[in-house]
């Protein structure tokens, strides 16, 4: 019995399902776009040209692409790891927020430590801001049985007024006689390294791969991941095995916020140099999408964090050229997952109602066999 | 200023604000009293009232613009009923790309909507009914007087909501769904059919709030206009115990506090007093948080919440 499942699902195609549904849902996105080009009175085909030139067609794009993608790709992987434990953070938006605010106050702090040091403590205070703020969900979650969803929503909203508070003039991180409010400046000891000099290319991005991967493996081949999963699939079944379920889902959803506070935390020792007044502008929602897109899997939201990056810098140029305003990049994603989700379905009815046939031939086979 | 004409504007703005929340926490209480979360109403708001913006411009007349608002909410929400319901996709992940995509089709059609304007018009907007003598009476005139007839309806409306829900047969229905959907089909009652009605209620309802968001007093469109608005409704959800009369208290303590706040901002510029509003617009947001967890009263939300409804498990 087991030996026939498993020939099916290789047929059905283990490999090529997870990526042919992300693609055919972009192709499908880029489509019913291109009619929203075409009806704004430019080529579409012209429009796509320049954006995936403004995306991968010079070092500078390149770069322009892994800045975009560097926060989505962060926050996603909070998300996702989320997501495998069965829970959904829509938090990451508030999180970028907190993670931003803790590595402001070490990044402006001159500590008397070496600046690696100063870096490396900056970015673990991030991640700790970002853990810190997901306290109140994470507890209600897992010792009130209070969702996680509204809470983490809730808490964004808090993120962006503190956030927008701390940095006036008269909060201890403000900078003094500005006209935009905004903290005081990182300092150079504690900014995440330029790889390509002449770009805004930062280190933020290479600790998200390098993190994407990292949760790639712990979830496949720890305990830890293991338990996690197990807790996604089946809660009940989790504990029957002894698994702590309470435990884990506080843990994991610590550490998915703690990720979210990272994408922050990369956005202002990485790019801005500041903590400002609403900087993150939804990427924390767009982050969602990263990581739903590619099913919670690590390594694909890495794929999916570099296509929603190169769609929004490749943006930039279709407006030089064609004239389209850059939040058609909006538009696109947002078809993009539409169109996943809408698709996604399909294709577990599918195997679901393959695998009842060969249960019931199975079934058949069996009371055969059992009467002979 | 007096005091008292301070006091006076503060309550027209808090009503004026709150309004367009009322009709949004109605819509919500539908939604999620059938089991669908809707975080995509702040969406439909956005392209109703750019909707609502259109057909008044064209039209001339703020009720045509309020239909165009009403069917381009409702036809946002259809998108989210056969993802969540009928293809049982995550309820979030729709709802939040239904955000996005609110926020991407607004801006690029938002050029085209002022296309061959020198500046943007104001179109009509909602009539006051009241006579002007009226709108001086303490309180009262501030407070309904003096409002344009979309905040009549807002007052109106989730008392209609509340009665449906709690009078009628049908209304026992949409509340029995979102707890338990396998006892009212086991009634004979279609679960699909009240999950999408509960749904597209909530469209309908969103793109009444756009339009009573931009054709109360504003009149024009703009990029990002509602900024949050839909997120405190549902906020006001938790706080209302899923009851549009008690979500509708809520949401006027919201509007009144968002008042406030706005006021704070202009106070703290005008007489140099920095008062941090931020706090004050924190204040739903925390206030939900406590009632989820029990501290303030106890809330019921119902039970299959952001489950999707599949008739062949239990």
């Amino acid at each position: 019995m087991k030996e026939r499942k498993a020939i099916v699902l290789t047929s059905l195609g283990g490999f090529v399902i997870p990526f042919s549904r992300p693609l055919l849902a972009i192709v499908l996105a880029l489509t019913v776009s291109a009619g929203l080009i075409l009806a704004r009175g430019a080529n579409p085909i012209v429009a796509y040209a320049a954006m995936l030139q403004g995306a991968f067609g010079s070092v500078a794009a390149l770069a322009n692409t892994g800045v975009r993608a560097s926060p989505l790709l962060l926050a996603g992987l909070g998300i996702a790891l989320g997501f495998k434990a069965g829970l959904l953070n829509v938090g990451a938006e508030g999180q970028i927020y907190a993670g931003g605010i803790a590595a402001t106050v070490v990044g402006i702090s001159p500590l008397p430590v070496p600046p690696w040091l100063h870096l490396l403590l900056t970015v673990i205070a991030g991640f700790i801001g970002g853990a810190l703020w997901g306290l109140i969900p994470a507890y209600l979650r897992a010792y009130r049985g209070v969702s996680e969803i509204v809470v983490t929503l809730m808490l964004n909203y808090v993120g962006i007024q503190l956030a927008s508070f701390l940095v006036q003039e008269y909060s201890p991180l403000g900078e003094q006689g500005v006209f935009y409010p905004q903290s005081r400046l990182i300092l150079p000891s504690a900014r995440l390294p330029i790889l390509i000099k002449g770009t805004s290319l930062h280190g933020g991005i290479v600790l998200g791969l390098a993190l994407g991967v990292f949760l790639h493996f712990v979830l496949r081949y720890t305990n830890f991941g293991f338990r996690t999963r197990m807790v996604g699939e089946n809660p009940e079944a989790a504990r029957y095995a002894g698994v702590n379920v309470t435990r884990q889902i506080f843990i994991v959803l610590l550490v998915t916020c703690g990720l979210g506070g990272l994408a922050g935390t990369g956005e202002v020792i990485g790019l801005k140099l500041r903590l400002f007044d609403r900087f993150s502008q939804g990427l924390g929602y767009d982050a969602i999408a990263v990581a739903l897109m590619a099913n919670g899997d690590p390594l694909g939201t890495i794929i999916t964090a570099i296509f929603f990056g190169a769609l929004r810098a490749g943006a930039g140029k279709m407006q030089v050229v064609v004239g389209i305003e850059t939040p058609i990049a909006s538009v696109i994603q947002a078809l993009a997952v539409l169109f996943v989700i809408a698709i996604g379905f399909a294709e577990r009815v599918r195997v679901t109602r393959r695998e009842q046939e060969q249960d019931q031939e199975l079934e058949q086979e069996t009371a055969v066999h059992g009467n002979q | 200023m007096e005091i008292s004409s301070i006091f006076n504007d503060w309550l027209l703005a808090s009503v004026r604000m709150a309004a367009p929340l009322m009709l949004l926490g109605v819509g919500g209480v539908f939604t999620e009293r059938t089991g669908v979360f809707n975080i995509g109403m702040e969406g439909m708001m956005l392209v109703g009232a750019m909707a609502a913006i259109a057909g008044d411009l064209v039209s001339e007349s703020v009720w045509v613009g309020t239909l165009c608002g009403m069917i381009a909410g409702g036809l946002l929400s259809v998108v989210h009923a056969y993802l969540t319901v009928t293809r049982r996709a995550n309820q979030i992940v729709s709802g939040a790309s239904i955000n996005l995509l609110a926020i991407g089709l607004t801006n690029v059609l938002y050029g085209p909507l002022y296309e061959g304007f020198k500046y943007r018009p104001r179109v009509p907007l909602y009539p006051k009914l009241a006579p002007a003598a009226w709108h001086d009476v303490p309180i009262l005139g501030p407070i309904i007087f003096a409002q344009p007839v979309i905040v009549w309806i807002a007052f109106v409306l989730p008392l209609i909501a509340t009665w449906v829900l709690y009078r009628t047969s049908w209304g026992l229905n949409i509340r029995a769904v979102g707890d338990h959907p396998h006892a009212v089909a086991t009634a004979g009652v279609s679960v699909i059919r009240l999950k999408y009605t509960g749904v597209i209620i909530s469209g309908l309802c969103a793109g009444l709030g756009g339009s009573a968001l931009v054709l109360a007093e504003l009149g024009l469109f703009g990029p990002n206009l509602t900024a949050g608005r839909g997120f405190i409704a549902l906020a006001a959800l938790a706080v209302g115990s899923w009851n549009p009369s008690w979500v509708a208290v809520a949401c006027l303590f919201f509007g009144a506090a968002d008042a406030l706040q706005l006021r704070a901002q202009t106070w703290s510029q005008t007489y140099g007093i920095n008062i941090p509003y931020q706090f004050l617009v924190m204040l739903p947001y925390l206030l939900t948080i406590a009632a989820l967890a029990g501290i303030v009263g106890r809330t019921n939300a119902p039970k299959t919440i952001g489950k999707p409804y599949d008739p062949e498990t239990i």
